[in-house]
């Protein structure tokens, strides 16, 4: 049995690149605890999972994005 | 032979908007070459902002996005101006890839479509 191929959600929008500064729709791409999807979960296609990779990284260190989500020390 | 570049700043959420924009004048003025006499090209003030986590025991952030165009040699300085800086709390720069000002990705999935906002 063959699943339904997912499309991926960003070629879908029509957008070439994944902006690092749009936290919202990045945290849609990681788990409840901050850590990014893995393209067998979010769909996205080779080419936009390696964008999303950079772009999640990079909002990390400007503090849009948590490391891990839900630590408090 | 002039490149495109992005920088975020993280200013101290402490400073005042007028602060905020002679640090930026004085950092852009590094900038500045013969060849490029007007390097930046665009300047969004996000203002004050929650960070994600605490960085050297700040809560908030005053966010600034600047683009601009420059000799790469004249990167180093600048980057160290801004390192000096104690009340740059955290910045990054990268080369723009090329594509200006971007729409925000709006993802839309199959399972949800509810209006947006409802996290």
């Amino acid at each position: 049995m063959r699943r339904p191929s997912k499309t991926c959600p960003v070629c879908e929008t029509g957008v070439r690149v994944v902006d690092y500064k749009d936290d919202r729709t990045l945290s849609r791409f990681t788990t409840e605890r901050g850590k990014i999807l893995p393209s067998r979960l979010s769909g996205m296609c080779s080419r936009h999972q390696r964008q999303l990779s950079v772009a999640v990284k990079r909002a990390r260190q400007l503090a849009l994005l948590p490391f891990i989500r839900g630590y408090t020390r | 032979m002039t490149r495109k570049y992005e920088v975020v700043y993280i200013f101290d959420g402490a400073l005042s908007e007028e602060q905020v924009n002679t640090h930026l004048t004085r950092f852009h003025g590094l900038l500045t070459s013969p060849e490029s006499p007007e390097p930046v090209t665009q300047v969004s003030h996000w203002g004050k902002r929650q960070l994600a986590f605490r960085i050297k025991r700040h809560d908030t952030g005053y966010y600034v996005i600047a683009q601009f165009k420059t000799k790469p040699d004249l990167m180093k300085e600048f980057e160290r101006a801004v390192k000096l800086e104690e009340s740059v709390i955290r910045h990054l720069t990268v080369v723009n890839e090329g594509e200006g000002p971007r729409a925000p990705v709006v993802p839309k999935s199959s399972d949800e479509d509810g209006p947006e906002g409802d996290e």
